[in-house]
């Protein structure tokens, strides 16, 4: 089997994936291969109907086919070559990649550079250990999703809602809009893990409860979903006795974080960081293999798809400049580590030489912080478990910040006055 | 006989998400409390007096190949509206092809504003 040679491979066709793609065509890299597992191009905004997608990157209003069609259209103008319907198998370290499709057959690409985005996946029931029988209508929020808004069917009429993250919300809203009773959405923490926003106009406004540090225990029913028990949950998260009520209904939406995806990460060996799911990245955007790069949920998971498209972006340039040999080595590294309040950071590694944005994820909600970053501290008015905090590291703030081999991140209340 | 009503509004403009107590005298707003900004203060007002939001749903297509169209209007409607009008989308049936920014209808329930498409949705091919 004959082995193309490509300069930039973008695994992946989602919204990262289209960002990295367009920013490598116009940095002058002319031979891009985009390899998507889906039968078109958009990843998962094809199923966003909703609005809220660009208020930052395009200052408009859009929903997410909207969103993504802008970006379909711009690698279409630019003639970027993408094979839909294409599963990839495997990449090595020294950047050989092997997919499969219905017209090719089996495909061996060598990259100079590679770009990883291959988003992530939701939880699933199995990985929550809910006890019960496994009837029919226990379904991913994101499966509920592409039922209702691309296939076309209503996958259900009385609805419990567990987990408060975003696409639970956004599928709250939907089900009642199409007529659903929506029962309940139960989340075990004792804050909401969605945005302010939505739980006003998903939740709010069609008077859905939101049951705090309360959980699913277990599911009823032999066909279909008859049922689930809902208890409240102790400050450790477990359920308390006698606290027991039973919720009828038809269907049960998980709604219960994601996952970055990354198997071919590891079949390249590159190393992932715990905290992330993802690959450890360092300012470039680059894994700990040269010339792979990832951007987007596959890194981490984003909560705007506009900071996505800037990662892409970031990481097609980086690619771009890799393939030029335009991409001097960092001449030092700073690894961030995790520390009060704080759950992750990317990028994990920088070097301290250029300014760089960091996104960071909060343990528990807190008003008036400071993110301190070794010698240098940030002021934030308030930082959510559901919102990234975005610190931006000047040119200024690099060149005070203390250069050592280790830097903590934390977020602590300022001090009162 | 005067009514007084308090409510609370949570202000969506920023991620500070100021809780706002709203005092309502005789339907009318005499009061609003802790919001940190104008903007904020003006949304909470809107948000009592004639709150609006943005619509989208999906309406059946012919002839693509798929089910649905993703849909949306062209302004926020009223928030009272919203089931009002996922109903009347519910009869509706379009004809692929259909593009992006297609008026699906015109002035929707007499609102002054219309409902367009959000994707392209090219005729399945024939077989």
């Amino acid at each position: 089997m004959a082995k193309r040679n490509v300069d930039i491979v973008v695994i992946g066709g989602g919204a990262a994936a289209l960002a990295a793609a367009i920013k490598a065509k116009e940095k002058g890299i002319e031979n891009i291969v985009i390899l998507e597992r889906s039968e078109e191009l958009g990843g998962i905004l094809p199923q966003c109907i909703h609005t809220g997608f660009g208020l930052s990157y395009f200052k408009e209003n859009l929903t997410g086919p909207e969103y993504i069609s802008r970006f379909i259209k711009k690698a279409q103008d630019l003639q970027i070559e993408y094979k839909p319907d294409t599963m990839v198998l495997e990449i090595t370290p020294e950047k050989e990649i092997t997919a499969v499709n219905s017209v090719d057959g089996l495909l061996t690409l060598q990259a100079k550079a590679i770009v990883l985005a291959m988003g992530c996946r939701e939880r699933t029931r199995g990985m929550l250990g809910i006890a019960g029988t496994r009837p029919a209508g226990i379904l991913t929020a994101g499966t509920a999703q592409r039922l209702m808004d691309i296939e076309g069917y209503m996958p259900g009429a009385k609805v419990v809602i567990l987990g408060s993250g975003d696409i639970g919300l956004i599928m709250a809203r939907r089900f009642a809009m199409e007529g659903a009773e929506v029962e309940a959405v139960v989340e075990i923490l004792p804050y909401p893990s969605g945005l302010d926003r939505n739980l006003v106009q998903c939740l709010e406004d069609f008077n859905i409860p939101l049951l705090l540090q309360h959980t699913v225990t277990s599911i009823r029913g032999s066909d279909r979903v008859e049922a689930v028990t809902v208890a409240k949950v102790d400050a450790s998260g477990k359920p308390v006795q006698d606290t027991e009520r039973i919720i009828e209904c038809d269907t049960l939406i998980l709604s219960v974080g994601l996952i970055p995806e990354n198997e071919l990460s590891q079949t390249a060996d590159i190393a992932l960081d715990s905290a992330t799911g993802g690959p450890i990245v360092n300012e470039y955007m680059e894994t700990s293999v040269q010339g792979i790069f990832a951007c987007g949920n596959v890194v981490h998971v984003y909560d705007l798809v506009d900071h996505v498209t800037q990662a892409g972006e970031f990481a097609g340039e980086s690619a771009a400049r890799y393939v030029l040999n335009q991409l001097p080595p960092l001449t030092r590294k700073i690894t961030l580590k995790a520390g009060d309040n704080v759950r992750s950071i990317v990028p994990q590694i920088i070097g301290g030489e250029e300014p760089a944005t960091l996104y960071l994820r909060v343990k528990k909600p807190m008003r008036d912080v400071k993110v301190t970053i070794g010698n240098l501290t940030i002021p934030k008015r308030v930082v959510k478990p559901p919102e990234m905090v975005v610190v931006n590291l000047t040119r200024q703030a690099i060149e005070k910040l203390e250069k050592r081999d280790e830097l903590k991140v934390s977020i602590e209340e300022k001090a009162k006055q | 006989m005067k009514k007084k009503e308090a409510r609370v509004i949570t202000c969506i403009i920023c991620p500070i998400g100021c809780k706002a107590k709203v005092t309502i005298k005789n339907g009318k707003i005499s009061k609003i409390e802790d919001v940190e900004c104008p903007r904020g203060e003006e949304y909470v007002a809107r948000e009592i007096e004639a709150p609006v939001r943005d619509f989208f749903t999906t309406v059946r297509i012919k002839g693509a190949n798929i089910l649905v169209l993703p849909v949306r209007s062209t302004q926020p409607i009223p928030k009272d509206k919203m089931l009002d009008c996922a109903l009347e989308l519910a009869n509706i049936v379009v004809d692929a092809p259909v593009e992006a920014g297609d008026v699906i209808v015109k002035n929707l329930l007499g609102l002054g504003v219309d409902i367009i498409a959000t994707r392209d949705m090219d005729r399945a091919k024939e077989r």
